[in-house]
């Protein structure tokens, strides 16, 4: 589970720096690329983030509040 | 002016007044420092100075260029400029989220004993707590840290409960990713120049950021009162340095949302020239984005 998370942020951060690189060039072209990469993101954190508390509520996965041993 | 390479900008006296309000700032926090009695004050002072500097300046570079006095070199010139500013933020978080992970995964298990290390060596493993912190329990959140050392050994401090992340972490999360949701609508509304539809769904964003803050508040009422304060080991100083710069952010978000706001309402922007939006709007998914790993990184995982 760990690992989807992983995977899902590496692309919300890799959405997030392609939106970077479209502010930078600018113009039409650069505003449509922007628009596009920030709306990837924000689909897959809203859908992250729907993940997690599912995973949550079926008992997949346990907040941080229960401690574990680190090793 | 607009066909010039080069935009060489007019002489101004911005500067001198914000280095004026820097330095009566760092005079009134060093003087505070000392217990002065007037140093306090000299602080706001200096902070009142820097916010006339900051929207003085800015309103000449948006009155400029309303006017039509940048051309594309200037425009190009600003994208690169918010392009390194993000550059420094994101290494500024870079550093907070890296202390977490040091933490969690290196410091906190050797102090218990694990890996082959300076303090135990390959064969003793469970060395290390031995010579530093007999006793030490490797956990995350680290609940006991080692406190005063007294005569026959380590005392342990019995720590603080833990904030549920079932209550408001996660409706914070929701109402920080709705604000980004409502943000891109503004961002298409702006694209396809409906006005109307624009200024609502900013108000939209503008209140679910306050809304964000103000849990937070409530959130870190909750925690102090439950003993989870800055001086609470390595888990409390973590977590209140990335949530509370996270604050600092969202709340210097909110401005900025604000100002574009104000600005849409003067009938600035139009759907194909926009770069203030587009920054503010940039800034805005990042610090989502940075609350997104806390979220996940300090709660769940």
């Amino acid at each position: 589970m760990g690992y989807i998370v992983i995977a899902i942020i590496v692309v919300i951060l890799f959405s997030l720096g392609s939106a970077l690189i479209g502010m930078v060039k600018g113009g039409k072209e650069g505003s449509e690329k922007m628009f596009k990469s920030l709306r990837i993101r924000i689909g897959l954190s809203v859908f992250l983030f729907a993940l997690l508390m599912f995973s949550g509520f079926m008992g997949w996965i346990e907040p941080n509040t229960t401690m574990l041993p680190t090793q | 002016m607009s066909n010039q390479d080069y935009y060489v900008p007019h002489g101004t006296y911005w500067p001198i007044i914000g280095s004026i309000g820097v330095s009566t700032l760092f005079i009134g926090f060093a003087n505070q420092m000392h217990g002065v009695e007037w140093g306090g004050s000299v602080m706001g002072l200096g902070m009142a100075i820097i916010v006339f500097m900051l929207f003085g300046w800015l309103g000449t570079v948006v009155n400029e260029s309303v006017n039509g006095m940048y051309n594309r070199q200037v425009d190009k010139s600003f994208r690169w400029g918010m392009s390194w500013f993000i550059f420094s933020e994101v290494m500024f978080f870079a550093a907070f989220f890296g202390a977490l992970f040091y933490a969690r995964i290196l410091s906190v298990p050797w102090l218990g004993g694990a890996d082959n290390n300076m303090f135990s060596g390959a064969t003793e493993a469970l060395e290390t707590s031995k010579y530093i912190w007999e006793g030490f329990q490797a956990t995350w959140p680290l609940i006991n840290t080692p406190g005063a050392v007294a005569q026959s050994g380590v005392e342990f401090s019995s720590g603080f409960k833990l904030v549920d992340t079932w209550g408001l972490p996660a409706l914070n999360t929701g109402l920080l990713l709705t604000s980004g949701v409502t943000l891109t609508y503004a961002h298409h509304a702006l694209r396809k120049g409906h006005r109307n539809a624009l200024v609502f769904w900013m108000i939209a964003t503008i209140a679910l950021g306050v809304a964000f803050l103000g849990f937070q508040i409530a959130e870190y009422g909750h925690a102090y009162h439950d003993g989870l304060k800055l001086t609470s080991g390595i888990y409390g100083s973590t977590f209140y340095l990335l949530t509370g710069f996270h604050g600092f952010h969202v709340t210097i978000g909110v401005i900025m949302l604000t100002v574009i706001l104000y600005r849409i309402q003067k009938g600035h922007f139009d759907s194909d020239n926009h770069f203030a939006f587009e920054g503010v709007a940039w800034y805005w998914h990042f610090v989502d984005v940075v609350w997104l790993g806390l979220f996940i990184f300090v709660y769940w995982l």
